[in-house]
């Protein structure tokens, strides 16, 4: 039992969590921190098919199902597990640890739940052990953030559930597989929004660029891997062919580059290009042709280490510095150039070079698209890269190692984090430089081969005039110290308007109430409990006590009758005899 | 080191502007050169049509995103305050 127990990945990240005071206690916490995710990334490779199989209040729940789409997410989540620990071994805090442990055994527990259960299950778990990732920050803004990220993942957990529930009454056996696009009615659509809730596609994004700049810098790089990428691996398993999708995706992958050109905080920028890359995969599920699914998977993968890189860097200056908006930042090439290639290396694996990552998994999903004759979606992915080099390509490094000179001086990030960087940057060169190595892992069967010379070709041409477009706008794009609004606007203005109304009209009501029940509603009471209790003692009580005296007095008279004499009951029943024989003879 | 290069390079940064323009100038010329495969679209058979897109890509959205910012989306640092 014990054996089979050790057998699900999630429980050593739960175990890991549980024991961490005592690993603390003892000073093997780094020691703990990297030895857990590594146990659990062994684990993977000797999977059973299927394990964990439940049989609860007459539901069969399935902690484990695992085949090629798994795997491949399971490997890339178990891969960051271990690179995130390594970037956060100098923190002391056990608590964030066991945050972020928690969090990655939710998202593992998700990708391997057979059915939706555990999958809610193990999906409530990542939202909550993620918030305190953000609240560990302890800084007033981050308490907020918390409370509202929590407050829209419970909001999308329960639309979820929802839908959840609205399968099981249409018969279906809550196994977690692929629905059909044809029949899908507001079950299928509703866990579909729970899923893209996760995913942060708009309207329904605004949670995730306004937490993860607010999180932990160790936080937000566990942050930026798990939560989408999740969602994209449960969109992939449920809805692949859904064209609404395919939209959905093109156009998240825009609206997060136009927020990245104009944000300023590094992170917030890091963010919302979390929004646009999600937006490539969301739209590879949409097109869902196998070499599209393919893409999706690959692109997963090498988003989740190459985003990690990109916070890892961010999180490093903010770090060694205190600061992370790009206005306060500038020059700090001398002092940190370590971060600043890794960075780079990042950044150019976002943007889709060649000999990175982005180059060999982005392109199958843009021609993907391309093969599906889906002439708007392939230009609007196309321009989605434009943007993302132009901001994290070019603009983040640029205005963080160049641009002007903001006279902070920082040393270079502890080994730890350098070291993490450096297997980072590592897993997107080995990608660009070796596709094999992530194609060889992808689910499905579609041959791509990405280095072929018109695709080079579209490439330099691509990045070289966006290059020169920063090159003569630079002065125009020069950072300021704004933020701009996003649709959380909704509910953050409305939340005040809320109190608002609450302080005001809402007590006014409540008060002028309570006057009104002081001064009419008290009076009126007691005049009724007067005329209760006159009625009570005049009605009711005369007429208990009036029918008690009858009975008394009836008592009495059968008293009287009773002489206790034979011959007196002898004779009243001869004559009752007699009366009885006259009445049956004469009738 | 990496930043003594650095700053080898930004006191120099003619040539290294020249190597970049070298570069766009190549980007170009190797599209006349390669074969190309079956078109996806018209973008796709026209010579340097990517260069061209590339840079009304990057400047309109430069324009539009910082356009719309300013008149419309940028508040000064968070808005939610007061």
């Amino acid at each position: 039992m014990i054996t089979e127990l050790f057998v699900h990945p999630t429980s050593w990240f739960i175990l890991g969590a549980l024991l961490m005071p005592f690993a603390r206690r003892l000073g093997v916490q780094k020691i703990w921190l990297v030895v857990i995710p590594l146990l659990a990334m062994a684990t993977i490779y000797r999977l059973p098919d299927s394990f964990g199989v439940v049989n609860y209040l007459g539901f069969e729940l399935q902690f484990g199902r695992v085949d090629k789409l798994t795997f491949i997410f399971l490997h890339v989540f178990t891969l960051m597990a271990v690179i995130g620990s390594i970037f956060a071994l100098q923190v002391k805090e056990s608590g964030q640890h066991i945050a972020a442990f928690l969090y990655v055994a939710g998202s593992l527990g998700v990708t391997l739940a057979g059915d939706y259960l555990t999958l809610f299950i193990f999906w409530e778990l990542m939202a909550f052990a993620s918030t305190f990732l953000i609240w560990y920050r302890k800084k007033k803004r981050s308490i907020e953030a918390g409370y509202r990220y929590l407050l829209v993942h419970t909001a999308g957990g329960l639309v979820l559930l929802a839908g959840i529930f609205l399968l099981y009454q249409s018969g279906h056996d809550l196994s977690f597989g692929i629905l059909s696009q044809e029949g899908a009615g507001w079950a299928e659509y509703l866990v579909m929004i729970g899923f893209l809730l996760n995913a942060a596609a708009p309207p329904i994004h605004a949670w995730l660029p306004d937490a993860y700049p607010e999180a932990t810098v160790t936080g937000a790089v566990f942050m930026c891997a798990f939560t989408t990428k999740t969602a994209v691996y449960v969109l992939l398993r449920a809805f692949p062919g859904f064209e609404v999708l395919a939209i959905i995706g093109a156009c998240m992958a825009l609206y997060g580059v136009a927020y990245a050109v104009i944000e300023n905080d590094a992170r917030r920028i890091l963010a919302y290009h979390v929004v646009s890359q999600v937006g490539y995969m969301v739209c590879g599920v949409g097109i869902g042709t196998a070499m599209a699914l393919n893409g999706v998977a690959a692109h997963a993968y090498a988003h989740i280490i190459y985003k990690a890189l990109l916070f890892m860097g961010a999180g490093a200056v903010l770090e060694m510095t205190g600061r992370s908006k790009l206005s306060e930042l500038g020059g700090l090439y001398r002092t940190m150039p370590v971060t600043m290639i890794f960075t780079i290396i990042g950044g150019i694996a976002i943007s889709g070079f060649p000999l990175t990552s982005g180059f060999v998994s982005k392109s199958m999903i843009v021609a993907a698209a391309g093969y599906n004759h889906q002439t708007v979606l392939l230009v609007m992915l196309i321009l989605a890269g434009v943007g993302t080099f132009l901001s994290v390509g070019i603009k983040l490094p640029y205005f963080i190692w160049f641009g002007k000179d903001s006279g902070v001086r920082a040393t270079e990030a502890p080994w730890n984090m350098q070291l993490a960087m450096a297997m980072a940057a590592f897993v997107c060169i080995l990608f660009g430089v070796y596709p094999a190595a992530l194609y060889n892992m992808l689910p499905f069967a579609a041959e791509y081969h990405p280095y072929y010379a018109y695709h080079l070709s579209e490439t330099f041409q691509l990045f070289g005039f966006t290059g020169l477009g920063f090159y003569l706008m630079v002065k125009y794009l020069q950072p300021h110290d704004v933020s701009n609004l996003d649709l959380d606007w909704f509910y953050r203005r409305g939340s005040v308007q809320f109190m608002r109304f609450a302080k005001g009209p809402v007590t006014a009501v409540n008060e002028w109430v309570s006057n009104v029940y002081q001064s009419i509603g008290l009076r009126l009471t007691k005049a009724l409990a007067r005329a209760f209790s006159w009625f009570d003692k005049e009605g009711i009580d005369w007429t208990i006590d009036g029918s008690a005296r009858s009975i008394v007095s009836a008592g009495d008279t059968v008293r009287q009758i009773q002489t206790g004499r034979i011959q007196h009951y002898i004779g009243a029943a001869v004559l009752a005899v007699v009366v009885l024989l006259l009445v049956v003879f004469l009738i | 080191m990496i930043a003594r290069w650095i700053d080898y390079l930004r006191e120099r940064a003619n040539i290294v502007r020249g190597c970049f323009f070298a570069f766009l100038l190549f980007a170009v010329i190797f599209d006349f050169v390669i074969e190309r495969p079956k078109p996806h679209f018209f973008g796709d058979t026209i010579i340097g049509f990517w260069s061209l897109f590339g840079l009304l890509a990057c400047l309109l959205m430069i324009i539009i995103c910082k356009g719309l910012s300013h008149v419309w989306l940028e508040r000064k640092e968070d808005p939610y305050d007061h």
